[in-house]
């Protein structure tokens, strides 16, 4: 990479930033003019009810949607005009699998590295070591579609890194695991953390996003509620439970709601 | 970090789609049996047939073997000669199974009963007749209700019996003039011979065998990609290669050359086993032919492309194919001859790029033409490939930041 393009803005801060972001599906706001500002290296909690806007932003973020309006940089990269300097930085796992069930585990890893240019040699030894980091090794020349669901999300979850990106997204990462699988991917996420990755993490599990936050997020119809360390807000709140908070700021009552042109165009919760 | 080129990118992309394939048994099962059920059917819907020729008293048929029935109701010496030379010659031919009846009714309930295909009739005084050196008919009846076979047997019963008469004439033209006079001077002083274009066994299935290629190869290939992206799209595959630095048109190339490869396959296939089972033979290149199915799939796959950018999910994609590629078999000139339909709709057809693979793969495969005699084909294929991928580019792009 020896002619790089310049960031748009240099010595940012923040390993993400966004100023106004929007996006309209049709007449229907997904999200709502947000400004977001993610510091390098923290765990930041993106909180919010089903259909709040969560993935569509961090779809947004990584260039796999076009925003409405408004601005935003990752790692300093315009995602709308820099959009290949952004994709080299990041790694996703997003609530679908990107995983093909008929390859083997170190298979997935191999096809998924090369995308990102790392030679064959050096992507081996990479994904291998990965592998044994999620204790995997037995397992990496099976196919993928026998796995649990557990398996599977660890070998999703280093997919993610295999290129060593500054920012990882993990969208709702330890959905449908058992409490052991759990367990291990958050401590997976912070190890994570330990290496220099920063990631922004979205759950609806609130002690989850209490343990791993450095700071939370919370969003809701689109709009930011709050955003500040799980302490700070509970302290604010006054009460122990980030859950109580959650409920606080974005209400009680369920959110059914139908738009037939997003669920059928989003069926991956798009919105 | 080194940017991995375009075309290694496609290749790995290409080369997943097989192993995927490949792994699945049951998909990679249905892919073999789908062209091997294709041909065996259509192979027996249209045997070889031999070619007629009235120089040798040879009558083709396409349907060997009609059960017809005699009635003979004269039984002089000469109706017997003829019942006899009539049996002894369809059956030699393979044209009907002939059993005899006692009267006209009990055959005709035959027919209708729908054993017999046709009744021939030798009336009373037809010996008669041709003693006394008057001219004799024969009565036919045939089964009205299937007009094809009606026809069939119609005109082969003519043919059997225009051999026999022939072969009467020249007896009597003999018994009359001593043999002094050639007799077929007299009843055919002027004969058509064919030069045939391609020697061996013509067959209706050496017209369908190309045709049959450029649909499987084309319409395999439009399902293929179709389906293929919007698989991905659903299982959540396709974030994977979108939120990676590369390029969307490495994406697209390593889906068409998996599709590619899966539609030559498929289309070699189909000639192997017409070659094989129905005596189809290759009389051109294969190299040009090759040519032309990578052209052929390449012209389409576009079409696919553009299809899932607008279908919502993977199930819409599908049936959007189905729906283009029915019409196009029959339009298409794939069946039968495009010369056959009307005229709006052999525009229709023309304008469709499987009618060129089809027609190209024909000329190139019956009758060894070189790459410049098909070279109108060939370029509206690349034309088409060119539109095509032009608009499937830029609808794919946005179809996926959507």
């Amino acid at each position: 990479m020896s002619q790089r393009p310049e960031p748009v803005c240099k010595l940012s801060r923040y390993a993400i930033e966004t100023h106004g972001l929007t996006k309209n599906f049709n007449s229907f706001t997904a999200v709502d003019h947000i400004d977001l500002a993610v510091r390098r290296g923290e765990i930041y909690g993106f909180l919010g009810p089903n259909g709040a806007g969560k993935s569509t932003t961090i779809r947004m973020l990584c260039t796999l949607l076009a925003p409405t309006s408004g601005s935003a940089s990752v790692d300093g990269y315009d995602i709308g005009k820099q959009g290949n300097e952004v994709r080299k930085r990041i790694g996703l796992v997003s609530e679908k699998m990107i995983m093909y069930p008929r390859l083997t585990a170190l298979e997935n890893l191999m096809f998924f590295g090369r995308l990102y240019g790392i030679d064959r040699g050096a992507l081996r030894k990479k994904s291998e070591e990965l592998l044994e980091m999620v204790k995997l090794t037995p397992f990496k020349d099976k196919l993928v579609g026998g796995f649990s669901s557990g398996m599977r999300q660890r070998v999703n979850v280093i997919r993610a890194v295999l290129h060593d990106p500054d920012i990882l997204f993990l969208d709702e990462p330890t959905t449908g695991l058992d409490p052991q699988s759990t367990r291990f991917v958050r401590d997976l996420v912070k190890e994570l953390k330990q290496r220099g990755h920063t990631i922004v993490l979205t759950t609806h599990i609130m002690e989850e996003a209490d343990e791993l936050s450095d700071r939370v997020c919370i969003i809701d119809n689109g709009k930011i509620m709050a955003v500040d360390p799980p302490q700070a807000l509970k302290e604010k709140y006054n009460t122990n439970s980030l859950l109580d908070v959650f409920l606080e700021l974005t209400g009680r009552e369920l959110r059914d709601s139908a738009n037939e042109r997003i669920s059928m165009r989003a069926p991956m919760g798009r919105m | 970090m080194a940017e991995t080129a375009m075309w290694d990118l496609a290749l790995d992309i290409a080369r997943r789609d097989l192993l995927d394939l490949w792994r699945s048994k049951m998909l990679l099962f249905f892919f073999i049996l789908f062209p091997i059920l294709l041909m065996s059917m259509f192979g027996s819907i249209y045997p070889p047939v031999p070619k007629s020729n009235a120089n040798t008293g040879i009558i083709g048929t396409a349907f060997p073997n009609l059960p017809v029935s005699l009635v003979q109701m004269d039984d002089g010496k000469t109706a017997n000669l003829i019942a006899a030379q009539f049996i002894q010659i369809s059956q030699q031919q393979g044209l009907f199974t002939v059993s005899e009846s006692a009267s006209y009714q009990s055959a005709r309930n035959q027919l209708v009963e729908g054993n017999l295909k046709g009744i021939i009739i030798i009336p009373q005084g037809f010996s008669d007749a041709l003693t006394a050196g008057q001219p004799a008919t024969v009565q036919i009846t045939v089964d009205e209700t299937n007009p094809t076979t009606a026809s069939v047997v119609q005109s082969e019963i003519s043919a059997v019996f225009n051999i026999i008469g022939s072969s009467m004439s020249a007896q009597n033209i003999n018994n009359m003039d001593g043999g002094r006079v050639n007799p077929t001077f007299i009843l055919q002083p002027i004969s058509v011979t064919n030069i045939p274009l391609i020697t061996g066994v013509s067959s209706s299935f050496q017209f369908l065998a190309p045709g049959f290629m450029a649909l499987t190869v084309i319409t395999g290939s439009l399902q293929g990609v179709a389906t293929a992206i919007s698989r991905e799209k659903e299982q959540g595959t396709m974030d994977g290669l979108l939120v990676a630095p590369i390029s969307h048109q490495s994406i697209i190339l390593g889906k068409v050359a998996a599709q590619t490869v899966r539609g030559l396959i498929q289309g070699l296939l189909i000639l192997g086993l017409s070659m094989v089972l129905f005596g189809v033979r290759i009389y051109g290149s294969p190299f040009i032919m090759l040519i032309v199915m990578v052209l052929g799939t390449a012209s389409f796959v576009g079409v696919g492309i553009i299809m899932t950018a607008v279908a919502p999910d993977q199930e819409t994609a599908q049936m959007m194919t189905i729906i283009l590629q029915f019409p196009m078999m029959f339009i298409s000139g794939i069946l039968f001859p495009i010369d056959q339909l009307p005229g709006w709709m052999q525009y229709i057809g023309k304008g469709l790029p499987l009618y060129y693979a089809a027609d190209a793969l024909r000329k190139v495969i019956i009758l060894n033409a070189s790459l410049t005699a098909i070279m109108p084909d060939v370029l509206i294929l690349i034309a088409y490939t060119f539109l095509t991928m032009t608009l499937a580019v830029p609808l794919f792009e946005r179809a996926m930041r959507r």
